[in-house]
Formats: structure tokens, C-alpha cells, sequence
């Protein structure tokens, strides 16, 4: 023990360098200033990475309004526009002093096959988009309303620049495949960002499962893939993830397909792994 | 709340910083780079404060980002210097009837990592096993025997440490 009494002694002679503190009071002010800012605008969700894919979406909304063009567009594109294509079914902005609301509604239409399971999903797709406009708009207003409650000025409110938007994005069109990812997002709270895909087979018009692609055992062969990978990343990239986490595969799990036609299985940020990993996905190859 | 939350933690760090320090240094044993892991480790902890569900958790949530950070960039240098030279040996071999170096510090350094991530929270921190499996994120049995482990090689008597 003896010994190990000097070993901490000698510990305890390590000089500390006066560049230290200075160094840590930076970090600090950083910290202040950025925070700061959060506060301010209560921004939290435009912070990360997601930076760069919501600036696309500033520009593409102001170009859009007049998604006829942007239909067009998408209707160009050759493989997709023989079988299907996605069109913007409607679209409009709302600005108030408080908030700012963009929606971006798409509809999917099957241009060989008749009708079959679309028509119900593209209700679905506006319905739900409607609903998180509306609920989101709620949730400014209450946000606004306690913010002025708790001695907040009109003023200081506007500054916050709530936006709130719902839009999509084709993950993949493929001869097969049509995959679309449909968003809503605040940008004062990542709590109700909400994502949902939406995946067809154009051949046969109607929406794809897990086990259409992976086969009956798509629960285990996806578990399988995703433990792999989720094990290579901690050892490539050291993400860590949650030593109690539980990946279970079901119908109801979240995932798009990618222009190689394979499933990728998304996991929410926090699911997983601490959120500064953010959203976890997994390309499943085997099958 | 999470103002509280976030001033805690800089009170936290603005208080403690000489011992992150003195922890990050026995790691990468160089100022420039020891200076590099209590900044880094300082940056990610309040760019992810809110990550840290539970404000009593500061010092562990906070020791285990620091220890983190240092091994990070020891596997860096040791990936980038390529010396070519061979890893330490988790134990060193010892001579029966060898007497051990004079240098207990020196050879603390020489253990497998995690097992001196553990001798030094124990001894030089001054840190709980609970703290410590907190911070290791292992349960406190495997931390146990793993401490143990590291005495054993450094041949302290057990008895004199159990708690």
C-alpha cells in the first residue's frame, strides 16, 4: 500500500500548466455563446448535421409553391416516371408573427398498375401530415403562451423564428422500388420530429414489407445484421451503444429502401445510443 | 432545469480541472496532448449536456467522457506513429524473487488499460467501486475483479485495500 501511496504522490506532483485554465475557459465561452444562441432561437433541432438538409429545404421551398415545376422534374426522371411518380399534391406556406409553417404534402401515383393500395396510403400521407401541422402549430402556440406567461415580451417571442415544416424526400426509385420518407419537423424541439417511410413495389403495386425482401426469418436476419454492424461501429468508430438496448424486428419497424434495393432500418436518435450519434441506420445486405 | 443543469456542470469543470488534468496527463504523459484531452473532453461535455439525464450524475457522466477522450487519442498516436514497436505487455513478466521496479507509478502506467483506468480512480481519485463501474460502465463485480487483478500484478496485499 505503501507504494501505492507514492505512486499517487508522484500523481499529485503532475504541474499544471498555466494554459489549462485558459483552455478550459474557451471551451467554456464557446459553450455560453452557442447556447446563447440556442436559447435564443431555440434552434436545438437545426444544430447537428441536419444543418446542411435543412438548408435544402429553404431553398427548395422557395422554389416551390410552384410544384408543378418540381413535379415535372421528378416525373423526368426515367425510371420512375414509366411506373410511378411522386407529385406534390399540395403545398402551401403560413406566416404569422409568431410562426412560420411550410407543408409540402406528396402523393404517390402508380401510372401502370391501376390504383391498388395507393390511394389509401396517399389519405394516409395527408392526413398525417395535416394532423402534425395542425398539432405542431398547437405546440407553438402553447410555447408562445408560457413563454409570455413567464415574463417574456412580444418582442423577445419573435425572435424565436418558429418554423415549423412537413415535407419529403424519395429516398429510392428503382424499377422495382419507389421509397419515400415523409418529415415533420419544429425547429424550438426535436421531441416531435417525425419521420415515416413509405415503401412500394411498383411491380405490383402495393407496399413492401420486411419479409417480402428479407424472406419469412426477417426478423432474425435483420437482428443478425444489425448486432454485426452494431459491433463493428463500436469497434471502428467507437460509438457505444446503450449496453441494455433491444433490437427487435417486427412489422411495425421503421425502414426505407436504398437505390441497391436494400431495406436500411432506422432507429430513432436516443433508441440506440446517446443522441449526439443521432439516428442510427442499418442497411440490411443479407438476406 | 437544464440552465441548472448546465451552470452545474461548468461550476463542475471550472472546479475540478486540475485533477482532469492530472488524470488525462497519466495517459498520454506529454502537456500538449493531456491539455488536448481536458479541452475536447470539456467541449464534448457541454455541447452534450443534455444528453446527462441525471444532474447527479456530473462527475461520473464527466470522468468517463475524460477517460474516453484519453484513450481515444492514445489509439490515435499509436495508429499514426506506426513505431512499429510492440504493445506493452498487458502484465510484464517478472522474475520470481525479482524485485519490482522502484517505480510504482511506472508500472501502474504498464497495465492493461482498463484495469489501470480503475487503479487510478480508485487511488488516485479516490473513487468509490460504485463510482468507478458507473464510469466504466461495467458492473461493479467485474470491476472488483479486475482491480484485483491489477494489484495482484503489482503485488499490493489485497486485504489492505478492501473497503
Amino acid at each position: 500500500m505503501k507504494r501505492i501511496e507514492e505512486a499517487k504522490r508522484k500523481y499529485e506532483e503532475i504541474p499544471i500548466p498555466n494554459e489549462l485554465s485558459e483552455r478550459v475557459m474557451m471551451e467554456v465561452e464557446k459553450a455560453n455563446e452557442r447556447r446563447k444562441k440556442v436559447v435564443n432561437r431555440r434552434n436545438i433541432f437545426l444544430r447537428k448535421g441536419t444543418v446542411a438538409a435543412a438548408a435544402a429545404v429553404f431553398v427548395f421551398t422557395a422554389a416551390l409553391n410552384t410544384s408543378t415545376a418540381f413535379a415535372e422534374t421528378m416525373n423526368d426522371l426515367p425510371v420512375i416516371g414509366a411506373v410511378a411518380r411522386v407529385l406534390t399534391f399540395r403545398s402551401y406556406e403560413k406566416e404569422t408573427k409568431d410562426w412560420k409553417l411550410s407543408v409540402e404534402i406528396p402523393t404517390i401515383e402508380m401510372i401502370a398498375e391501376d390504383l391498388g393500395e395507393t390511394q389509401s396510403v396517399n389519405e394516409e400521407i395527408y392526413n398525417m401530415c395535416q394532423q402534425y401541422a395542425d398539432e405542431a402549430v398547437a405546440r407553438a402556440e402553447d410555447y408562445r403562451q408560457a413563454f409570455l406567461d413567464t415574463g417574456g415580451t412580444e418582442e423577445e417571442w419573435e425572435a424565436h423564428n418558429i418554423e415549423i415544416k412537413v415535407w419529403y424526400e424519395v429516398k429510392a426509385q428503382t424499377d422495382q422500388y419507389l421509397s419515400v420518407a415523409v418529415m415533420g419537423t419544429e425547429n424550438w424541439t426535436s421531441a416531435y420530429s417525425e419521420t415515416r417511410y413509405y415503401n412500394f413495389n411498383l411491380r405490383q403495386g402495393k407496399q413492401v414489407t420486411l419479409e417480402d425482401i428479407l424472406g419469412e426469418n426477417y426478423a432474425q436476419t435483420a437482428k443478425d445484421s444489425i448486432l454485426a454492424q452494431m459491433k463493428e461501429r463500436e469497434e471502428t468508430n467507437g460509438t457505444q451503444y446503450w449496453e441494455d438496448a433491444v433490437i427487435e424486428i417486427s412489422k411495425d419497424t421503421k425502414f426505407y429502401i436504398n437505390d441497391q434495393g436494400n431495406p436500411v432500418i432506422v432507429f430513432e436518435k436516443y433508441e440506440l445510443t446517446s443522441g449526439a450519434d443521432g439516428q442510427q441506420e442499418f442497411e440490411i445486405t443479407e438476406r | 432545469m437544464k440552465k441548472d443543469l448546465y451552470e452545474k456542470i461548468v461550476d463542475y469543470i471550472l472546479k475540478n480541472q486540475n485533477k482532469f488534468y492530472r488524470l488525462a496527463f497519466s495517459y498520454v504523459q506529454n502537456q500538449e496532448d493531456a491539455l488536448d484531452v481536458v479541452q475536447n473532453a470539456v467541449c464534448k461535455a457541454l455541447e452534450h449536456y443534455e444528453d446527462l439525464k441525471n444532474g447527479d450524475a456530473v462527475k461520473t457522466w464527466f470522468y468517463r467522457i475524460l477517460v474516453n477522450e484519453s484513450l481515444t487519442l492514445l489509439k490515435e498516436k499509436k495508429r499514426v506513429v506506426l513505431s512499429g514497436e510492440e504493445e506493452m505487455p498487458e502484465i510484464p513478466y517478472e522474475e520470481k524473487g525479482f524485485e519490482m521496479p522502484d517505480d510504482m507509478y511506472a508500472h501502474i502506467n504498464r497495465l492493461e488499460e482498463e484495469v489501470q483506468n480503475i487503479i487510478k480512480l480508485r487511488f488516485y481519485e479516490d473513487m468509490s467501486l460504485k463510482e468507478i463501474a458507473q464510469i466504466m460502465e461495467m458492473n461493479l463485480n467485474t470491476v472488483k475483479a479486475k482491480l484485483y487483478r491489477g494489484l495482484k500484478a503489482l503485488k499490493v496485499v489485497i486485504q489492505e485495500v478492501e473497503q
